[in-house]
């Protein structure tokens, strides 16, 4: 009979009455979107993506993943060898890492460029850098995990260089190795800061950082006129929401292929001794062990100069940049000291780091 | 609004177009890359490549299409001409065939020039103390900087040559009288289908085909083991059958009870008594 809603709408109905289901999706997806739907604006929904196929793959990795010293190794290789797909989901996984470091760096600089930091939206900022800190533990404590030569070496240097912090170096040195060399203390604790406190702090502070992008509302296009940007204003949905799935699924299969092309394979298990190996640290943070290769760096205090005096103040250069900025003009192209800063800091990370790939040579 | 497309420089128009154009593209064409790597066969590699190649040309000519109408009429102002896509697609194929093949070797003898001439300057003998990092790195910028250079030189001409191509339409097209509000929704309508439910359904069934040929051909175990790892023998669990077990115990008793009394009886037919029990092998026997 027309008119008389179906079972299916009683139901949505009846959520409705009670949780606000209209409201929510209206809240959702009728968000405008000043100047209308870019691709530009797809990083930070890659960024929710890529951390949910983690959270996935990850969970499906810990069903066969043994975190102890004596068995790690071998389970990591059970996986690959022995689990249907095991090989593939952990390549995913691995991969899926690199990725959320690539697009942490894109949306930050989209952010940066875009000017979307400023005023009101300086704490979406503050917070959006706290995730960043968040997923580069993510992939130092997630190194750790196999246990084999390439992450027992990477996880020594980067406590190593952690210990050069004044005051709480130390004691953060001492409680993430929890002895004199890694070992079973250590692996313990990378794997519950790894599955447990990382995944609770990013999923609080994303939601938080969601909230406060809603708040404020989407910072727009750096250009145009206020009859253009009001012409091709639209809502987050379905434009805007189309865009967002097509760059996801580019970056599925992206991190897929990758799987294919480069899958995870371990070196031996891990020894106190590196033999012929030559420890180095993932490849996002090459630029930075480059950088404590050179003269100007070797020392007690070079060292704690590289390690963390330089990137320390650069993070809280970073920190205070919205309320050092107060100019209200967002274009990059009117903002000189801000694109010439941008380019030189990305040219130093591009060089340090395929300077480090480049010293392998003379290593080997 | 006509004359918009001689205002905008070459070089913009190109990199408008062909910068959308491209990315419009490469979803689709990562999808069949990763399909093709799931049947093994990789893309960049000859049946791959020839592959991937000829499965690209209708999907670039759909993105260059989509693109270069979306600019026509929001940027230029101008009404896109029938068959756009395909026109700038087989010029701009005709271009990269030419200038692309050109731009590829005067980058690679450039960057192979600039890599030598930094190696010289690097061996100059005031140099030679210079510590292997910073070496490195000096190098790297000095040939790196000429290559970019030239690379971001050669990328701009090709893009001005394809602008050109592009502003060769534009002018050929009828000029849109129609406001900025009425262009901005006739582009809209034409990005969105008529048939939003056929779009979807052909969407989902391309997408859930695509997933089952990836499952169906991706390896399950690893295609690259590890050297020193050993596989596991996978030995076909042994299936307990109660009834069979029982009576194989039995028979495993029996003949020990039968073997027990020959072994009594020769004693007894031998010495007239049974041998002392050795004490040292009963307690180890216990303790075992």
């Amino acid at each position: 009979m027309s008119g008389q809603p179906n079972l299916l709408e009683k139901i949505v109905a009846f959520v409705d009455e009670r949780v606000g289901l209209k409201t929510i999706q209206a809240k959702m997806l009728n968000e405008p979107v000043p100047g209308g739907s870019r691709w530009a604006y797809v990083f930070g929904s890659v960024l929710l993506f890529i951390f949910i196929m983690q959270a996935v793959t990850g969970i499906l990795l810990m069903f066969y993943y043994v975190p102890s010293a004596d068995h790690a190794y071998a389970s990591t290789q059970y996986i690959i060898h022995e689990v249907d797909y095991g090989w593939f989901l952990l390549s995913y996984h691995f991969w899926g890492s690199s990725a959320m470091v690539v697009m942490v760096f894109a949306h930050m600089s989209q952010v940066f460029l875009w000017g979307a930091y400023k005023s009101p939206r300086e704490m979406i900022w503050l917070v959006g850098l706290a995730l960043f800190g968040i997923v580069m533990a993510f992939g130092f404590t997630g190194y750790l995990l196999p246990w084999d030569q390439r992450a027992y070496w990477a996880t020594t240097v980067g406590v190593e260089i952690m210990d050069k912090t004044p005051i709480v170096g130390d004691f953060m040195a001492r409680f993430l190795k929890g002895g004199a060399t890694p070992g079973q203390m250590t692996l313990s604790r990378f794997f519950v800061i790894h599955v447990m406190i990382l995944p609770a702090m990013l999923m609080g502070l994303a939601g938080l950082h969601i909230f406060l992008f809603r708040k404020a509302g989407p910072a727009g296009p750096f250009r145009g006129t206020a009859d253009e940007l009001k012409a091709k204003t639209d809502y987050f949905f379905p434009r805007q929401v189309w865009k967002d799935m097509v760059a996801m699924a580019a970056v599925f299969v992206t991190i897929c292929s990758l799987a294919f092309i480069e899958p995870v394979v371990l070196l031996e298990e891990a020894t106190p001794d590196p033999g012929d190996y030559h420890p180095e640290p993932e490849w996002y943070f090459l630029f930075l062990f480059q950088l404590l290769r050179l003269k100007i760096f070797s020392g007690e205090f070079g060292q704690f100069l590289g390690a963390i005096a330089i990137p320390g103040a650069f993070m809280a250069l970073l920190a205070a940049l919205p309320f050092i900025d107060r100019n209200p003009e967002r274009n990059i192209f009117k903002r000189p000291v801000a694109l010439i800063g941008w380019i030189l800091v990305m040219t130093g990370i591009l060089v340090f780091t395929v300077s480090a790939i480049i010293n392998r040579e003379f290593l080997d | 609004m006509s004359g918009q497309p001689n205002q905008m420089s070459p070089v913009k128009l190109g990199l408008a177009v062909a910068w959308s154009a491209f990315w419009t593209g490469a979803p689709i064409k990562l999808g069949l890359g990763l399909l093709f790597l799931a049947m093994g066969l990789h893309p960049w590699e000859s049946a791959g490549l020839a592959f991937l190649l000829l499965l690209s040309i209708p999907v670039d000519i759909w993105a260059v299409g989509l693109a270069g109408r979306t600019i026509f009429l929001e940027r230029l102002g101008v009404e896109p001409p029938d068959s756009l896509g395909l026109t700038l697609w087989w010029q701009g194929a005709a271009l990269y065939a030419t200038y692309g093949s050109l731009a590829c070797f005067l980058a690679r003898q450039t960057i192979a020039g600039a890599k030598a001439m930094a190696t010289r300057i690097m061996d100059l003998e005031m140099l030679k103390s210079v510590p292997v990092a910073e070496r490195i790195s000096i190098e790297l910028v000095l040939w790196g900087s000429v290559a970019a250079g030239v690379l971001l030189a050669l990328v701009l001409g090709g893009l001005f040559l394809f602008g050109k191509l592009v502003q060769r339409q534009a002018n050929a097209g009828r000029p849109s009288s129609a406001p900025y509000d009425a262009r901005v929704h006739q582009w809209d309508l034409m990005r969105v289908p008529a048939d939003q439910p056929l779009m979807l359904t052909v969407f989902t069934a391309v997408g859930v085909s695509m997933v089952l040929l990836f499952w169906a051909f991706m390896p399950v175990t690893t295609p690259h083991p590890h050297e020193s790892y050993k596989q596991d023998e996978k030995k076909a669990a042994q299936v307990l059958k109660p009834a069979e077990a029982l009576q194989k115990a039995e028979r495993v008793l029996t003949q020990a009870e039968s073997s027990v009394q020959t072994l009594e009886e020769k004693a007894k037919k031998g010495k007239g008594k049974a041998p002392a029990p050795d004490k040292k092998a009963a307690a180890k026997q216990k303790k075992a």
